[in-house]
């Protein structure tokens, strides 16, 4: 009914606007990097005399419908020189605009053109962008530029430890992120186990992380999407860079195909710690593999001014061995095709086409105990999204997607002299669908509104003997009703609608209140039994018997901007209540499980938080101040004697200081300091003995009752740039850092053990991934 | 195989930062109450079969901890018959009659301060050990020199069978944490097992060896595999800190709680002494 009704409101709105549109014309075009020709995201557009405007979307183009008039835009983005134009708008214009970065000398220079920010004015709340720039300065592990953690110095956004995989938006688990990179879901974001991230810092262009108030066109998690858009390469003229650090070394080709028309970019990196182990005399050393490398390639090509195509694709893999006793190696790989048509002026389309894979090995290579195990996902998807600027007042999306997904859960092969048997385990097969529509709509100078609804379907396939299972829960359940479902035939099927709410109400030009709500259905579950997710953790699909999880948020923000802009200021309000969580019982084994779903469980989950948040984003000084007071429970039958206790990630307090200072021409510095309140873990209250062990045993059968230490660590950073000789192209710089500056020991986990030398005597441990300050060079270089 | 998994994840882990590192610290602990503790196997092989009982006592302490004295323990059987157990030491219920037998099932009854609590188990059909071989082996691969020992043995027909592996040194039983081995036949359903190593530390020339092999059942195996997640915890990849299930229940829903385990297995033994370069252990 909610559905229709919306749905109605939605065309009757459409309808009017069209028929109110007198004597308007349209100024569209394209954005773009003066320097590079790359496009630029959420570019400000500000029509002065009606004091509304537009936001570049990503792929750089905007569109403005105005009555017939002379008007100043201006252009203005951060980082960029703003650039005004007079135009009188007498006809449909097409106006492409290229941006210019500021150089050092400018960055005091303060615009006086009055022009709002669009942290203040934009509908949208509970998003964070990250510059590549920024980041890149940033102190990083091991010199490594990291996405996935300078994200997690943001407000709402923690992670179970540092060194784990993933991370944790306002209360939620790492499964509930949607990573996109360039529209393709990346299913794990981490190499060498959640030391570094996968996304090679010289491919990406622009990341954006949206944890609240996400817009209809995406869905299929309940958190946050994290929007990872890659280069598209150098449009003017050939260009190279790369970097040679403590951990990898990163080379990057980009040139122009075409001038103007089409240009490419290929980047690579590669770990070689692995060579010093193999140059070391340490037998114990010297035969074992680790590494990583990934791949990113991207190519553009502008068919006319209406079309542009693009094509990108990513390679990553890890691999690790242990001599002859042990191997393993994962790894993801998307491929993207986007097709961007101009329809007409007002009518941008993005067709897009994705395929997706997530896989890994493990196994013994040799001998008696040889075998080798593997596992997958792969999914191919297909959509098509409209964005329709209807006026200036109400630009329109809409669209369709499909997701075919193939899940392989786990494959045993054998050599002849395996004692093992050799096993497959039935694959599983799933669609998901989703359409969508809303309305950005700027009801006045003081309210706008993005409303819209998604309606995500799910079919969760046969092709396999489906079970039931029967039992109490926090047991293991026995599989009942066993049935046989031939390929393609439905199995059970879901659909959910999802209505997505955002308003922005303007207390004056430089604060405004924000609302959001949001509806969000996931159909995929990352099965990971151990506290902090690993490579061989198994992603399932909704079946008969696991629900897809829903969420609801609501979010209340207050956002503020000082100083001419270049000081804003948000606070924020939020709950989250999560329906059908998956857990599982004590002991469950996940891996080779073909009745897995009889040991997982289902439970609810809510997140409730504050987050405040103030970036300084010009001056010699820049940085930000991130503080989240938050909390994070679930409520499972079987766990915590079906009493609500405290995600593992649950951490009340969490701040983040990043400051980045320019000290003359040549040095820069940079320090992040974060502090956490320890995750939450089971502690025992008391012991027994059996069979000769001493056996930690809590009395309550309780659940993550009590507190690790709280987590603290100081990085620095320097950047000394080389000398800049005029009329050559090469630039160079070394970045110093150290990593954990006053060497604490953080607690990762702290578990409990008999001594090992007297079983009676019993302690407890910590176990810290770095326990002392890291330092490393990084020696960057561009020409 | 999965086993050892966690064991390669941490040392993956310690190679990739060289900084990792784990220290004892303090930790403030609430107390519970004291929980009846029950520890104890019955065999297919002649007794007398011994029950422990305790309770569990705060977590920090270094020495034992309290017996339970002065309970009336029995074990019954299937076919009728029942037994009291006596007290032969503090704690330790010793049987005197009562004779383990493949297929049957045994309730053991526990009444002790005021409360009842059972505890049931059966002996599954044991299996027969071929032979083990041993070699000596140069320092490799983190392992130190030494004799290696290899299992040799056909496994059960049947699906689902559950074994538990009990190596002895010198008549000293390897009680460490990281040497309580436990095996399904999930991967190897009747398949003749070879080449299986069963030591990851090194035995000396002269060695006594004997190894015991269990049939269990698949709750006991359960058991042992929570035991053994509780007890070799840490690492990069920890296992959530959990309570290890029991078999032992109080016959009132309201009544208090108990840990421990009651086991029933049948129970093969090959031993023999490490006495070349390599060579053979025979029944």
């Amino acid at each position: 009914m909610n559905l229709k009704k919306t749905g109605l409101l939605l065309v009757l709105t459409l309808l009017y606007f069209t028929a109110a549109a007198q004597q308007k014309f349209t100024v569209s075009g394209y954005v773009k990097d003066a320097a590079n020709g790359e496009d630029l995201i959420g570019v400000t557009v500000y029509v002065q005399e009606l004091k509304t405007g537009a936001v570049t979307n990503q792929y750089g183009f905007y569109s403005l419908t105005l009555p017939q008039e002379v008007y100043t835009l201006t252009f203005s983005y951060i980082g960029y020189v703003p650039q005004q134009t007079k135009l009188n708008v007498n006809q449909n214009h097409t106006l492409n605009i290229q941006l210019s970065e500021e150089s050092d000398q400018m960055q005091e220079v303060v615009v006086t053109a009055e022009r709002p920010d669009a942290n203040v004015v934009s509908t949208e709340m509970s998003a964070n962008t990250l510059e590549i720039k920024t980041v890149s300065k940033m102190p990083a592990l091991m010199g490594e530029v990291d996405i996935v953690r300078s994200i997690q110095l943001l407000p709402g956004v923690s992670s179970v430890g540092e060194g784990a995989t993933g991370f944790n938006v306002r209360g939620g688990s790492i499964d509930q992120n949607l990573i996109l990179l360039d529209e393709a879901p990346v299913y794990n974001s981490s190499h060498l186990f959640g030391f570094f991230s996968v996304f090679n810092p010289d491919a990406v262009k622009d990341v954006k992380l949206l944890k609240g108030g996400i817009p209809a066109q995406y869905g299929g998690r309940l958190s946050s999407l994290l929007d990872v858009r890659m280069k598209e390469g150098n449009a003017k003229q050939l260009s190279v860079s790369g970097g040679i650090g403590t951990v990898s070394s990163r080379l990057t080709v980009e040139a122009p195909i075409v001038k103007d028309r089409s240009s490419f970019i290929i980047t690579g990196r590669r770990s070689y710690a692995d060579l010093f182990l193999k140059a070391s005399s340490d037998p114990e050393l010297n035969n074992n593999t680790l590494y990583f490398y990934d791949l990113t390639a991207k190519v553009n090509y502008k068919l006319d001014d209406k079309n542009t195509v693009y094509l990108s694709g990513y390679f990553g893999r890890d691999v690790a061995g242990f001599g002859d006793d042990f191997g393993t190696d994962w790894g993801n790989a998307t491929g993207t095709i986007r097709w961007n048509r101009l329809i007409s002026d007002k009518l941008f389309a993005n067709f897009t086409g994705v395929a997706s894979r997530y896989n890994y090995s493990l196994g013994i290579p040799d001998g008696a105990e040889a075998f080798k195990w593997t596992s997958h996902i792969i999914n191919y998807s297909g959509k098509t999204d409209f964005s329709w600027y209807l006026n200036p007042s109400n630009t329109v999306n809409f669209g369709a997607s499909a997701i075919r997904y193939q899940f392989s859960p786990g494959k045993i092969s054998v050599g002849s002299e395996s004692i093992y048997n050799g096993m497959e385990m039935d694959q599983q097969n799933a669609v998901e669908l989703g359409i969508y529509a809303d309305d950005e709509w700027t009801v006045s100078d003081k309210l706008s509104v993005q409303a819209g609804l998604r309606l995500s379907h799910f079919r969760y396939l046969g092709g396999t003997t489906v079970y039931e299972y029967a039992g109490v829960d926090g047991d293991s359940k026995a599989p009942v009703n066993p049935k046989e479902y031939g390929k393609g035939e439905t199995v059970s099927q879901y659909t959910n609608p999802e209505p997505r709410f955002s308003l922005r109400y303007s207390l004056d030009h430089r604060s405004s209140l924000k609302f959001s709500y949001n509806r969000m259905a996931q159909y995929i579950h990352l099965i990971s039994s151990t506290t902090a997710a690993s490579p061989w953790d198994i992603w399932r699909p909704t079946t008969n018997n696991i629900k897809p999880e829903l969420a609801d948020q609501v979010a209340l923000g207050y956002f503020r901007n000082f100083r001419e802009n270049t000081v804003e200021a948000s606070a924020e309000v939020f709950y989250k209540d999560m329906q059908n969580g998956v857990d599982f019982i004590d002991g469950a084994e996940t891996l080779l499980n073909e009745h897995l779903e009889g040991e997982l469980l289902y439970g609810r989950g809510r997140a409730y938080g504050l987050e405040l948040f103030a970036k300084k984003s010009k001056g010699l000084l820049t940085g930000w101040v991130s503080y989240t007071l938050s909390k994070s429970e679930r409520k499972i039958a079987g766990i915590n004697n079906g009493e609500w206790y405290n995600a593992k990630y649950d951490r009340t307090h969490n701040l983040s200081v990043v400051a980045l200072y320019d000290l003359n021409e040549r040095w820069s510095l940079s320090s992040n300091f974060s502090y956490a309140t320890g995750v939450a873990t089971t502690f025992p209250n008391g012991r027994y003995e059996w069979g000769g062990y001493t056996v930690p045993h809590n009395t309550l059968g309780v659940r993550n009752n009590y507190r690790v230490p709280a987590y603290h660590r100081l990085d620095l950073s320097a950047t000394l740039a080389g000398r800049k000789h005029p009329g050559r192209k090469w630039e160079s710089d070394w970045v110093f850092t150290l990593y954990n500056v006053y060497g604490r020991k953080n607690a990762f986990t702290v578990y409990f053990r008999q001594n090992e030398d007297n079983p009676k005597q019993t302690e407890a441990v910590r176990f810290a991934l770095f326990g002392s300050v890291i330092p490393a060079v990084t020696y960057n270089f561009k020409f | 195989m999965i086993k050892h998994l966690k064991t390669y994840m941490l040392m993956l882990a310690l190679l990739l930062t060289g900084a990792a590192c784990t220290d004892v610290i303090d930790v403030e602990l609430p107390e519970g109450e004291p929980l009846l503790v029950v520890d104890g196997w019955i065999y297919d092989t002649p007794g007398p079969y011994t029950i422990t009982l305790s309770t569990t006592a705060p977590y920090f302490g270094n020495a034992e901890t309290p017996r339970v004295t002065g309970a009336t323990v029995r074990i019954a059987d299937n076919e009728g018959f029942t037994e009291e157990l006596i007290e032969v030491a503090p704690g330790k219920y010793q049987t005197q009659n009562i004779r383990g037998k493949v297929g049957n099932t045994y309730t053991l009854s526990i009444d002790y301060d005021g409360e009842s609590y059972r505890a049931v188990t059966n002996i599954k059909p044991g299996v027969t050990v071929d032979y083990l071989t041993y070699e000596f082996k140069e320092e490799s691969g983190g392992m130190d020199e030494g004799y290696f020992l290899k299992f040799f043995g056909q496994e059960l027909e049947t699906e689902g069978d559950h074994y538990h592996l009990r190596m002895y040194q010198n008549d000293q039983y390897l009680s460490e944490p990281g040497q309580l081995i436990f095996v399904s036949d999930q991967m190897v359903d009747g398949n003749y097992i070879h080449d299986l190593q069963l030591n990851w530390e090194p035995f000396s020339l002269n060695d006594k060896v004997k190894l015991e092999m269990l049939v269990i059942t698949e709750d006991t195996y359960q058991f042992l595999l929570e035991l053994s997640q509780q007890i070799n915890n840490g690492g990069m990849f920890p296992n959530p800190i959990a309570n290890v299930r029991t078999n032992v229940v109080n016959t009132s829903s309201e009544g208090k709680k108990a840990a421990g385990y009651f086991a029933g297995a049948s129970i093969d033994t090959i031993e023999g002494t490490i006495s070349a370069e390599s060579g053979v252990i025979n029944r």
